[in-house]
């Protein structure tokens, strides 16, 4: 069963969904749109509080004349081991500035959670059993110290050591 | 050298107590071996033939004695009595347990090491020069910089899943001692007109079944650039780098298939946004970590020269030593020592226990405590007055590690092959060590002068064999083990791809055709002035042709 996790906590009666031929929005959900369709409509539309599914080929900096009116943006890991969407949030928070829901889909397993939550993603879509456990939990496997600037600052302070030693001299 | 702070303490320990977990996990069965696969790989732990492998990362080939000693206590207490150094001046070993693993990264953070992304589909250990700090021509210490790189890519959260692994070289010098065009990214540091220091920028070089030069796409790169231009890099490799096959994921294959000039408009797009940023280094933070790489304080030690001519007069071995394996160094009392791990028969790049600690002694009494690795699997003492170079030399022949061969055709770079690995079509340590035999005698090597054979046992090319004066590739023609010869590779500042000969050789004929190569060769040089590479160029291939395989046949093939 897939659940919705955030930080604070799982989210019961998340809206959004990605429509496919057998499963589609009912009146109380709505759509994770496909990139091009998610364009049209607005386009086509005043509609704000849009949601959109980026893929990894696509060019994420096409969303940059709509993000005012997007609530949430899902970035697809079609298996763990395709890092594309590693990049497209790091530019929607860093070059975009986008800052609402920002959610990973796919294939998400509990050890790439924290280079996620590194990258800006601050919203999962988790069906994996032992990643379901390990958040109910509350145990995340990353750490806390990091060497390099990324859309999330690091807890234990910014990582170079060339930094560190610019601070303290 | 660098030292760590607690911070980089504290993030290795990290690091150690995540690793423990999954491998923890692994063993209860709670993580699937595919998904632990890349876990464990940019943790060093490799899943081999026989057994697991664990490669521990030497971060441009520099390590102290302490920390040599550390491998040697590995080697002992956890593998089989000895280490094998790579062509990425790394260790492996290749016999260690997995549950033992995590104690074993727990050791080397005791001593400032790690395994950290030595595999994977990220970027791997950051290589240099081996004679980074002591070369007569060097423009700058790459170091500092393949440090900064280090840290700013260790577990990088963007760059940990990329199409497939990525490998970035830094030179300091124009002499190219860490083959840069044949990396992901080679970095070449020089000084602009204004005397600034930068770095000419090369992409998509690589070895593997599609070998590629690499590509110049920058000049002059300012150095306060140097991590958001490769973050611009990396971002358009992970974005277009080819994910659907994976002997095309490389970005030597993007460039390809991109053209040069486009991906270098691409990367110039992201570096745009980049500049200026939080990544740019100001001069302070690089002179910071520089100053960690401050070359030992070397006195005058004239007194070594008439010692050394005296020495090298009464003990010809001795002199032959020297003048195969100690290089001019920056100071002129002093000389850059290959300690050369190519014993004539023996198997390239491995170490004993035994070795791996006289090496640290030796390096504490006579060498400032630097040691380092070089990618040709040799150890280099990089700082030694040439007043001490006899003591050191009586030294290492006791222990067996004073073959006068640096450079020599005994020299040979040899993957594991399939005595060890899980990919091998052929067995690689084998041959070496044939070859190695063959042509061991001093006087012969002397004669043959420079020539640089280089072994892998399938295409992947791990034996650098592209780059191979003399090229081996083993491969596998209907069940049995065939090599195939390619000549006129190089990694250096002229880079050359090896070109393929004709057909294979089988196991017992090889030998024999590497000496008729070597044979044409010095019936053909212009003087004992003339290298074999420089005879190649001049020549082409058809002499060798000939030699091999006749008139009729060499057309045939």
């Amino acid at each position: 069963m897939t659940r919705i996790w955030r930080e604070t906590g799982f989210v019961e009666n998340d809206p959004w969904v990605i429509e496919t031929e057998e499963v589609k929005a009912t009146e109380d959900q709505k759509p994770l749109l496909p990139l091009d369709e998610m364009i049209a409509r607005a386009e086509e539309s005043n509609d704000v509080g849009l949601g959109v599914l980026i893929r990894p080929a696509d060019d994420v900096r096409k969303l940059e004349p709509y993000l005012y009116r997007i609530e949430i943006v899902a970035v697809d890991f079609p298996a763990f081991n395709d890092g594309r969407a590693f990049s497209h949030a790091s530019l929607l928070r860093d070059r975009l500035g986008y800052r609402n829901e920002l959610r990973a889909v796919g294939d998400v397993l509990i050890d790439q959670v924290p280079l996620m939550l590194r990258c800006g993603i601050d919203s999962f879509s988790v069906k994996n059993a032992t990643a379901l456990k390990r958040l109910e939990e509350g145990r995340l496997p990353g750490i806390a110290e990091h060497y390099q600037p990324t859309a999330r600052h690091a807890e234990k302070g910014e990582g170079y050591s060339w930094r560190r030693r610019t601070v303290t001299a | 050298m660098y030292r760590y702070d607690e911070f980089d303490h504290a993030f290795v320990s990290s690091r150690v107590e995540q690793f423990r977990d999954q491998v923890g996990r692994r063993l209860a069965g709670e993580l699937a071996e595919d998904a632990f696969k890349p876990l464990r790989l940019m943790n060093g732990v490799y899943l081999q033939l026989h057994a697991y492998m664990l490669r521990v990362a030497i971060p441009y080939g520099t390590l102290n004695g302490k920390q040599m000693r550390m491998l040697a206590h590995i080697a002992r207490k956890y593998d089989r009595g000895y280490g094998h150094f790579t062509t990425r001046q790394n260790i492996q070993y290749n016999w260690p347990k997995l549950s033992d693993t995590p104690d074993i990264l727990a050791e080397l953070a005791s001593v400032e090491m790690h395994a950290l992304q030595t595999s994977g589909n990220c970027i791997r250990n950051v290589t240099a020069d081996h004679f980074a700090g002591a070369a007569a021509d060097e423009v700058a210490d790459p170091r500092p910089y393949a440090e900064i790189l280090r840290q700013w890519s260790s577990v990088h959260p963007e760059f940990s899943f990329l199409p497939r692994k990525f490998k970035i070289a830094v030179t300091g010098a124009e002499r190219d001692r860490a083959a840069i065009q044949v990396h992901d990214i080679g970095l070449h540091l020089k000084k602009n007109e204004e005397g600034e220091i930068g770095f000419a920028v090369y992409v998509g070089g690589g070895q593997g079944r599609t070998p590629m030069i690499a590509k110049k796409i920058k000049d002059f790169l300012p150095e306060e650039d140097l991590l958001s231009y490769t973050t611009a890099i990396m971002r358009v490799y992970n974005l277009h780098g080819r994910r659907d096959n994976k002997y095309k994921a490389r970005i030597k294959i993007l460039v390809h298939e991109t053209g040069a000039e486009e991906l270098a408009r691409q990367v110039e797009e992201e570096f745009s946004h980049l500049q200026g940023t939080e990544l740019k280094l100001p001069d302070a933070d690089i002179q910071a970590i520089a100053a960690y790489f401050a070359p030992p304080a070397l006195a005058d030690r004239a007194e070594g020269w008439p010692q050394l001519a005296g020495w090298k007069k009464q003990d010809e071995a001795f002199a032959r030593w020297v003048d195969q394996n100690v290089k001019p160094h920056k100071h002129p009392d002093y000389g850059m020592v290959t300690i050369s791990l190519k014993p004539i028969g023996g198997i390239p790049g491995d170490a004993s226990d035994v070795q791996m600690d006289a090496i640290a002694d030796l390096a504490e009494e006579f060498a400032f405590d630097e040691i380092r690795i070089s990618h040709e699997q040799n150890v280099i003492l990089p700082h030694v007055a040439l007043a001490d170079l006899e003591p050191l030399y009586r030294a290492l022949v006791a222990q067996n590690l004073a073959t006068a061969n640096a450079g020599l055709i005994t020299d040979i770079i040899a993957c594991p092959g399939l005595d060890y690995c899980a990919l091998a079509n052929a067995r690689s340590i084998p041959l070496a060590q044939e070859i190695s035999s063959r042509f061991g005698a001093a006087e012969r090597q002397a004669e043959i002068g420079e020539l640089k054979i280089k072994i892998s046992g399938c295409i992947n090319a791990c034996g650098h064999h592209h780059v191979g004066h003399i090229g081996l590739l083993g491969v596998e023609k209907k069940g049995a083990e065939l090599y195939q010869i390619t000549l006129g590779g190089s990694g250096d500042e002229n880079t050359s791809i090896g070109e393929i000969i004709g057909r294979g050789f089988e196991p017992n004929k090889v030998t024999d055709a590497v000496e008729t190569i070597v044979d044409t060769y010095l019936g053909l040089r212009t003087s004992n002035e003339e290298t074999f590479l420089e005879a190649y160029r001049r020549v082409g291939p058809q002499p060798f042709k000939e030699a091999l395989y006749g008139d009729a046949k060499a057309e045939a093939a």
